[in-house]
């Protein structure tokens, strides 16, 4: 695994501009960075990320169903009461997942390690997906790298595929697609969903979340007082969990992407249930719930991270002599703690690898990079090639 | 080869081929010959009764009638709704539309597309409704629940896209909104509403 200096394609803001990718520069910092790239051997991809990726996400469809089936664990989960017949419903109907993303530290040697899952509302997946895909095809057209080069990026091509799938399951249902307003990489992460869903066939229509309305019946419907009966949200179950329309769920028949089931995932209390499960698993950090901290050991610096979160968010590492630390909107539902493991540094960036999984299947991985050790939604994005 | 194989730039570009969307009304009347550049077409016929389907398609009579009322509940499930009977029938003409159960008007559904791949009981037959608002460009157009033109009236077939041929959504009465999004609008006032993601 190297980092390697490269030449920006030339007018690549306008190739962007033709794609609608609109949030390569965000409040005026590069979020999008192609002066360098990421190359691994293919033998770093199938054996360090691809592989561990499908057997953790296994090892996480175990913690559901062991979760799911006990009070005390779903209240550790801080997973709202009135809730618990709608998400347990959501996995005994089986009902299917679209995507997933683990977060790993990876230096190239030894073992990924496990950061966390971002199970219900992954995002980058457009610049993975696709932008990065047509960053290799153009420095290979152009000879700029070498026509070996590949990617580990089938990301888009099972996108399509797994919409296929779901929609064989879903027939005759419009796909409403909803994210938040006022995000321009929410929106566009979402126009990205609804174009491979449009390529799979599928009808589909898009709707904000602040827009969603409901009928008398209890039905939510779309700013066309269309029934909504199939939706993917780029919005957290944890949110909606809280909010005024939650007394409607599981009442009003709709195919949610993610199902409910994945907030059991896309909590940091998850981190803690998987070391007890598979302690010592070589992929996974040791992790403990607040009142477990006993259990720590002879661990002295651990990071302490909220129970829900987003993007980095409310981080601290603990035990250390200066106290690194993130601010943020979260924490009120409390704290799990994970042993300390820096991300690797590669000259003055530290790097965190995304790797992706379309239901459980690993699909690629995406490269994010800050000069802090806890990566933010405003880390840079760097491609990265197998050669 | 550990990447996608193919990608359809066609799909993925979005400028300058943005979709033309006309919304002038209730009825959200999108051009088919604009948005449909890269959709699968099919051939279908448009017939207003039990007879002309009998007459003019390769149905049989038993499968015209079953065909007929499942466009029937098709229409009442998803027609267009108005709050008054004089915006209906500004878009739809003069004795063109009815008062629902719930207080709605819709318009009398003008036929139902018949498709020569879709022939058997499963199949959806979605109504179509003959739009007449004389200031409109799209006068004397058909066009389906959803506002999709079909083509001018009384042609002998039509050409459409193939989503034109999946149900429409029910359409119902919202009786309030804004009940999802509170929670990310209490966290988006930390940071000073630098916020690009409810993702992760």
């Amino acid at each position: 695994m190297f980092r390697l200096p490269i030449a920006e394609r030339e007018h690549w803001q306008t190739r962007a501009k033709e794609f609608g990718f609109e949030f390569h520069t965000m409040y005026g910092e590069k979020y999008w960075d192609e002066s360098a790239y990421y190359q691994f051997s293919l033998q770093q991809i199938e054996q360090d990320i691809e592989a561990p990726t499908e057997e953790i996400h296994q090892m996480c469809l175990a913690v559901v169903e062991k979760v799911l089936a006990d009070d005390e664990l779903m209240r550790r989960f801080c997973l709202p009461e009135e809730q618990w017949d709608f998400i347990r419903q959501s996995w005994q109907n089986g009902d299917p997942s679209l995507y997933s993303r683990l977060d790993f530290a990876y230096s190239g040697k030894g073992h990924a390690k496990l950061y966390e899952n971002n199970a219900d509302t992954p995002t980058s997946i457009y610049e993975t997906g696709f932008w990065q895909w047509l960053w290799l095809q153009d420095n290979v057209d152009s000879r700029v790298l070498s026509l070996r080069s590949d990617q580990f990026n089938s990301l888009q091509e099972k996108l399509v595929n797994r919409f296929i799938e779901i929609g064989h399951l879903t027939p005759d249902r419009v796909l409403h697609f909803a994210c938040c307003k006022d995000t321009p990489e929410d929106r566009g992460t979402v126009q990205y969903l609804e174009d491979c869903a449009i390529e799979a066939g599928l009808t589909t229509e898009f709707v904000y979340v602040e827009d969603i309305g409901r009928d008398t019946e209890g039905n939510f419907t779309d700013t066309k007082d269309q029934i909504i009966r199939f939706m993917f949200k780029l919005y957290p179950w944890e949110f909606m969990f809280q909010e005024a329309f939650s007394a409607n769920l599981g009442h009003n028949n709709i195919r949610w992407l993610e199902p409910p089931w994945k907030s059991v995932l896309s909590n940091k209390a998850l981190l803690p249930m998987l070391w007890k499960m598979f302690p010592d698993h070589p992929n996974l950090l040791p992790a403990f719930f607040e009142d477990e901290l006993h259990l720590a050991g002879e661990l002295t610096s651990l990071v302490k991270k909220p129970i829900f979160s987003r993007e980095g968010a409310n981080i601290s590492f603990t035990g250390s002599k200066s106290v690194i630390a993130s601010d943020g909107p979260y924490g009120e539902e409390g704290y799990i703690y994970q042993a300390t493991h820096m991300l690797p540094k590669f000259g003055e960036n530290y790097t965190l690898i995304g790797s992706w999984l379309i239901d459980n299947q690993a699909a690629g991985i995406s490269i994010r990079e800050d000069i802090n050790p806890i990566t933010q939604d405003m880390s840079r994005y760097l491609p990265h090639i197998i050669l | 080869m550990k990447r996608s194989r193919v990608i359809n730039l066609d799909r993925m570009r979005k400028n300058p081929l943005e979709k033309p969307l006309l919304r002038p009304l209730t009825l959200a009347i999108a051009s088919i010959t604009l948005a449909a550049c890269s959709q699968p077409e099919q051939d279908v016929q448009i017939v207003n009764s039990v007879e002309d389907c009998v007459d003019n398609t390769t149905l049989t009579a038993d499968q015209c009638q079953a065909a007929y009322e499942k466009a029937l509940t098709e229409a009442h499930r998803t027609a267009p709704r108005y709050q008054s009977q004089s915006h209906c029938e500004s878009e739809f003409g003069y004795n063109q539309c009815y008062q629902t159960g719930n207080n709605f008007f819709v318009p009398f559904m003008a036929g139902w597309m018949v498709s020569s791949l879709l022939n058997n009981a499963s199949n959806t037959y979605n109504p179509v409704y003959h739009y007449r608002n004389s200031s409109s460009s799209y006068r004397d157009r058909l066009m389906t629940a959803d506002g999709s033109v079909i083509g001018r009236a009384g042609q002998k077939s039509y050409k459409v896209p193939s989503t034109n041929l999946k149900p429409k959504p029910t359409v119902t009465r919202t009786v309030s909104r804004g009940g999802f999004g509170a929670v990310a609008s209490a966290k988006s006032n930390w940071g000073g509403g630098k916020k690009s993601s409810w993702g992760g």
